[in-house]
């Protein structure tokens, strides 16, 4: 098992580097002079040629990525072109509030999805079953800043239960957690989607292990109903889900784009969106680099569960 | 049919089940099936409404009108108006047009794709799973948003390139969501017992896994199919999508949610409406073709009532006939 | 059937939509004069001001080349004001009280000026004196070219010699003349005094000499400075930053862009603050700033962004008072006249008249800016000021809106006028009666306008247009993109320069250009100018905008204006005004500075009500 883990390690150094060289070409494919769009109006030949000079741009691709890859050893990420900070900085302050929002949110779906998909299971095609997939698909179909908006106009405008938008002064974790009249909202909104993913897939799983043999021998045998469920079904129904959390962990890093717009939520969606918008590369490139990470962690942490979950799983043999 | 008989006999803890291909799921039961039937009769009214509507009811969606921007329903306009003097109603119809070709081009061709690269990535094990799966991570974690822009900028996005782009998006989760089912399904007896016979992989894979991950491919198009139409809303709200007065139900109910404390609700609600009845619908259809594709047990766990159940997973003991 | 759940669970969640849309927006009318507050001022109270979009990244006033974030200048204004200060109660003229010199007099055919300084002192009790100018210069003079703010020509290296008779007189010996009114407003405004005796230093702990005085001194002065100026973490704490000669001092600053004044006790200036504290608090959104002013009181003051007009009513009723502010710019398509496909057809001046009688801007003021813009007249807006509005201009410009005059015009050009088609050039050739030279027969009457994306007025304004275009046959194409898209894929083009590459573009609205308190179309209009896009040259032009530079009449302010408004470099269109919405116990505010707008929190004050 550990030799598959160093190898799946190794595997994923390799797909870091490929996605790093991948968006790096892409960057420089984006159409436009990176100077004229930082510096906007105030563009001038004079000034572009200060920019590029400070920033290297003058340089072949190759050689740019090979600089950028020798201050990446060196912890360096570069300076935000916009935001004129360094991108270690910024990530390290935005990142660290996503894992919050998002996390606090894949909790909460997973919380009244897993039991929910398996409450829809069992009452397979009864009322229960189509009012919740009603509700749930529902949800799912109406975009997030159309809930954000009913939430916030219904929960802060109308009654004033909860705040609208975290108050600015606000940059620590343990300042996040303790403004939670703040936080209820967008961590709503965020978890309204993935529920309905999460009740499905435990759902459909659920269905197919209800019907299988040692399901029905273990109840054949007088387990009780809840026994069953908890030991057997519960843990196959699983997978899939695992499979979802995996592939959302880098989201918890990429962060969420509209809910952070709305929500007032300096975090790292809306730096990565601008920084895409203003051609800001080293924040791309560090943003990119963070997100490749998650995502080679969160697959292997995926296919590890699997593992865990379902002893039969064994990887390394065909 | 046969089925029903089956089902109560297996309903009873009977012995040998026999395994059946998604062989229920024939165009016979298909249609005479009611929740395929209903859930495919609202896909055919909505799509009579958006492609046929526009022969019966006309207004022009061409020429931008200020002085009747806004307006609320009233003569001459069911639905009011929208910020360019554009009739909702018929907004609707040209909107749907977009919505349905896309969310069903994008949902089929994704899970299409993603299905046939999980199960051979599955079925094919060791190193080739480990480099395709690799694959497919170093596609999930491109930066997407950055690929938009770029593509964005670079043409001029009209439909068939966001249903290009948005296929291309969403195949690598169907393919992981797959590939994990089937390395589960690779456990199981009959896929032993298969190979002990001397089955290929690839008669195993034709045979056994697609038509067993059916289920899960199925939830995942239906979600595909209400993500693409989806995707396009937000294209639209981070404003990379196709330019104005281009309208899809999602772009349509972006532009009225602006306006949602304005009041202007007869700018959010029928689009949102119909965005919400076609999930729906295909929700409804992706499930009962479930049902119909098992043809075999039940999925209940307490055998109470014999209603005819469908469920997702043929899995037998043994299977005399691969 | 097994529908209904599913539908009965839909409509439950659509009802509780309803039940908030029906709490919508009723519109009111907005006021742009003074309202009256009543009442008896408070001393002291804490104003939180909303700033959305970006927020500043950098406190020295003199910012590099590569940063041009354009809230920098709301941190630095109340710490080191310029000195000539901008705009005064509502009047776009210069601001006696809060600039720092107490008197600037032209001499010598207006090449020399002589200021005298105010006779202020720094917040740690040393005086301000000339030596801070000389400063000042100083740095510039070595390090124009890595200053963000510099114009091309102007300071410092318009300057012969500066001399400092005394410690309050500076005396400027530039290398021509220049209208003053134009070189007071547009140049020195941007002049900031700083402390030479506390930052004349090339490092932290370093002692503070004459360092600025040699090249190599100014140079590692100026980096120092710069350097330090960045690091955000020190805003508040830095000793540097410390020394100041405005109203007002930073108190806290965080990296998220949230910051507070506090009162600069030591400040030598008359309109001294009454508000104990001023917060800025930032906003991702503009949607998140509406959300926060519709569900409570938290923010004193903040923008009302032009598509929630009709929530002014129900700001209202929660205690805020609504207002407009004209901003001072020009909005404007701008033709590219070397395009590739239709340069010839824009250098046609008839060409460009009928895209302009085709935009029919009363109409987009109405209905898409709710009567809240600058109807787009000309080169000037029409509230400017009495001095810089001549009468074709507040008459209505030359080109009010009319479909027959454009039909007219390009059926007299050999134009066959198809409406709602595209028109076609039937007679091609340069004689009367005929297209004009390098048009080709059957050639299309057919122009793609590129133009900022995300704002949902400009979709409307433009789609507008093009249906009004269409109506002589004039076929506008449309492509939005992000700002920052057209700013790095669009280059400036004339008749010597433009490359293919990114001179492809033919039509562009990207905005709005902004003024200085002179609106001088020197940089716009004239040929090589470093802010003319579309490549319009014309001696004519040069002559008249020189005119306005060096003489400060009426008149020939007056022939610049009305002769550009009817040459269209620019195709004029309305320019949105700013609404704001700020308390209605909050006095001072209004009448709007339209430069410092909201950057002056040293003249308001709460009142209490009643009394």
């Amino acid at each position: 098992m550990t030799w598959y883990i160093v190898r799946r390690l190794g595997q994923a150094l390799a797909v870091v580097v490929g996605v790093m060289v991948l968006t790096f070409i892409l960057l420089h494919i984006e159409p436009g002079n990176t100077a004229k769009a930082v510096l906007g109006l105030k563009a001038t030949p004079a000034r572009i040629a200060i920019f590029d000079h400070t920033y290297g741009l003058n340089k072949p691709l190759y050689q740019q990525f090979v600089i950028y890859v020798d201050q990446l050893f060196h912890g360096n990420l570069g300076i935000s072109y916009q935001l004129q900070q360094p991108v270690t900085t910024l990530i390290a302050q935005r990142l660290p509030r996503d894992a919050v929002l998002l996390g606090l949110s894949t909790v909460l779906a997973l919380i009244v999805g897993i039991p929910t998909g398996i409450y829809q299971a069992v009452n397979h095609n009864q009322f229960a079953d189509d009012a919740l997939a009603g509700t749930w698909f529902t949800l799912y179909s109406a975009p997030d800043f159309l809930e954000a908006f009913l939430l916030i106009a219904l929960l802060c405008v109308q009654f004033h239960v909860f705040y609208a938008t975290f108050s600015g002064g606000i940059t620590s974790v343990g300042g996040l957690l303790a403004d939670w009249r703040a936080l209820v909202l967008p961590v709503l909104v965020l978890s309204i989607n993935s529920v309905a993913g999460f009740s499905q897939y435990t759902r459909t799983q659920a269905i197919q292990s209800l019907a299988s043999d040692y399901v029905r021998t273990a109840r054949a045998k007088g387990l009780s109903r809840r026994l069953v469920l908890n030991r057997h079904v519960l843990r196959n129904s699983l997978l899939p889900v695992i499979t979802i959390v995996g592939l959302s962990f880098p989201d918890i890093v990429a962060g969420a784009l509209i809910a952070e717009s709305i929500f007032n939520f300096p975090g790292m969606g809306l730096l990565f969106w601008q920084s895409a918008l203003e051609h800001d590369y080293p924040v791309m490139l560090g943003a990119t680099l963070v997100i490749g990470v998650a995502t080679v962690i969160g697959s292997l942490a995926a296919d590890l569960a699997y593992g865990v979950l379902d002893p039969r799983i064994r990887y390394g043999s065909s | 049919m046969a089925a029903p008989s089956a089902l109560e006999q297996a309903a009873e803890g009977g012995s040998i089940q026999r395994s059946r291909a998604p062989g229920g799921l024939t165009l016979r039961a298909f249609l005479r099936n009611r929740r395929t039937m209903s859930g495919l009769g609202i896909v055919v009214l909505l799509g009579l409404f958006c492609f046929a509507g526009p022969l019966v009811y006309h207004s022009q969606l061409v020429i931008v009108n200020l002085n009747i921007i806004n307006e609320p329903p009233g003569p001459g306009h069911p639905l009011g108006t929208d910020e360019y003097g554009f009739d909702v109603l018929a907004r609707l119809m040209q909107g749907g047009q977009s919505s349905l070709e896309l969310g069903f081009a994008v949902g089929i061709a994704g899970t299409v794709l993603g299905l046939l690269y999980g199960a051979i990535s599955g079925v094919l094990g060791g190193i080739w799973d480990a480099v395709l799966m690799r694959i497919v991570d170093s596609l999930l974690a491109v930066p997407t948003l950055l690929l938009l822009i770029i593509v964005s900028s670079m043409f001029s996005l009209n439909l068939f390139v966001i249903i290009v782009i948005l296929s291309v998006l969403s195949w690598p989760s169907v393919a992981r969501l797959v590939r994990g089912q089937v390395l589960e399904l690779r456990t199981r007896e009959f896929a032993q017992a298969s190979t002990g016979m001397g089955a290929t992989k690839w008669w195993i894979l034709v045979k056994h896994m697609i038509p067993n991950t059916l289920g899960i491919c199925v939830v995942t198009a239906t979600f595909g199919i209400a993500d693409a139409i989806y995707a396009l809303s937000v294209l639209s709200f981070l404003d990379i999508g196709p330019p104005p007065p281009f309208a899809d139900w999602g772009t349509l109910l972006t532009n009225g949610v602006n306006n949602l404390f304005n009041g202007y609700w007869w700018q959010v609600y029928p689009p949102m409406i119909a965005l919400i009845l076609v999930v729906l619908a295909f929700r409804q259809i992706g499930d009962a073709m479930n049902d119909l594709a098992s043809g075999g047990q039940t999925g209940r766990i307490y055998v109470r009532r014999r209603r005819r159940m469908g469920f997702l997973q043929i899995s037998t003991q043994f299977d005399l006939r691969s | 059937m097994r529908r209904s759940p599913r539908l009965a669970a839909a409509a439950a969640i659509l009802a509780l939509a309803t039940v908030v849309a029906a709490c919508s927006g009723t519109s009111s009318k907005i006021g742009s004069g003074t309202p009256k507050i009543t009442g008896k001022p408070e001393k002291g109270g804490t104003v939180t001001i909303a700033e959305v979009g970006a927020s500043p990244n950098f406190i020295f006033p003199y910012a590099p080349s590569t940063n041009s974030n354009g809230y920098n200048v709301n941190l630095t204004q109340g710490l080191w004001p310029f000195l000539v200060y901008s705009g005064d109660g509502g009047k776009a003229i210069v601001n006696p009280q809060e600039s720092l010199f107490s008197s600037l007099k032209y001499s010598d055919n207006n090449s020399v000026i002589t200021i005298v300084l105010k006779p202020w002192d720094w917040s740690d009790g040393t005086p301000i004196t000339s030596r801070d100018f000389t400063f000042v210069y100083n740095l510039l003079k070595y390090n124009y070219e890595n200053w963000i703010d510099y114009t091309q020509g102007l300071f410092p290296v318009d300057v012969k010699k500066v001399l400092t008779p005394n410690a309050h007189t500076v005396v400027l010996d530039l290398t021509r003349s220049y209208n003053p009114t134009f070189y007071t407003d547009d140049v020195l405004s941007t002049i900031a005094l700083i402390p030479q005796h506390a930052w004349d230093k090339e490092s932290p702990s370093g002692k503070v000499g004459n360092y600025d005085e040699t090249k190599a001194g100014a140079k590692a002065v100026y980096a120092f400075l710069q350097k330090q100026g960045g690091i955000m973490s020190t805003f508040a704490t830095n000793p540097l930053w410390k020394v100041v000669d405005g109203p007002w001092t930073l108190q806290t600053f965080n990296s998220s862009g949230y910051y507070a004044y506090v009162p600069n006790k030591g400040y030598s200036g008359p309109d001294k603050p009454i508000l104990s504290k001023v917060i800025q608090t930032p906003f991702t959104s503009d949607t998140a700033e509406m959300n926060t002013l519709r569900s409570g009181t938290s923010i004193d003051l903040g923008n009302l962004p032009l598509n929630d007009v009709n929530q002014a009513g129900e700001l209202e009723a929660e205690g805020y008072t609504v207002a407009a502010l004209p901003v001072a710019g020009v909005a404007e398509m701008v033709p590219n006249l070397y395009n590739p496909v239709n340069g010839p057809l824009l250098r046609q001046l008839y060409v460009r008249q009928v895209l302009e009688y085709l935009v029919d801007r009363p109409q987009i003021v109405k209905k898409v800016y709710a009567g809240y813009a600058d109807p787009g007249n000309g080169p000037i807006p029409v509230d400017y000021g009495q001095q810089w509005d001549s009468p074709q201009e507040k008459a209505g410009g030359p080109y009010p809106y009319s479909v027959s005059k454009a039909k007219a015009l390009l059926q007299s050009h050999g134009w066959s006028v198809v409406p709602n088609g595209t028109d076609t050039c039937q007679k091609p050739g340069t004689g009367a009666g005929e297209c004009g030279a390098g048009i080709t027969k059957g050639e299309k009457m057919q122009f793609q306008l590129l133009y900022t994306s995300g704002i949902a007025s400009f979709d409307q304004q433009n789609a507008a247009i093009q249906s009004t275009e269409a109506q002589a046959g004039v076929k506008i194409v449309l492509k939005p993109e992000p700002f920052n898209t057209i700013v790095a894929t669009t280059a400036y083009c004339n008749a010597k320069v433009h490359p293919v590459a990114t001179c492809s573009w033919q039509l562009q609205d990207y905005g709005y250009n902004p003024y200085f308190l002179d609106p001088s179309g020197a940089g716009q209009f004239n040929t090589d100018g470093y802010g003319n896009y579309g490549g319009y040259s014309s001696a004519k032009e040069n002559q008249l905008i020189d005119a306005t530079e060096y003489s400060s009449s009426s008149s020939a302010f007056f022939a610049y204006e009305d002769y550009t408004a009817e040459q269209l470099p620019y195709l004029w269109l309305p320019n949105s005004s700013n609404l704001f919405v700020f308390k209605k116990n909050l006095a001072g505010v209004t009448p709007w500075n339209p430069f410092s707008g909201t950057l002056n929190p040293e003249v308001w004050y709460y009142t209490k009500p009643g009394s």
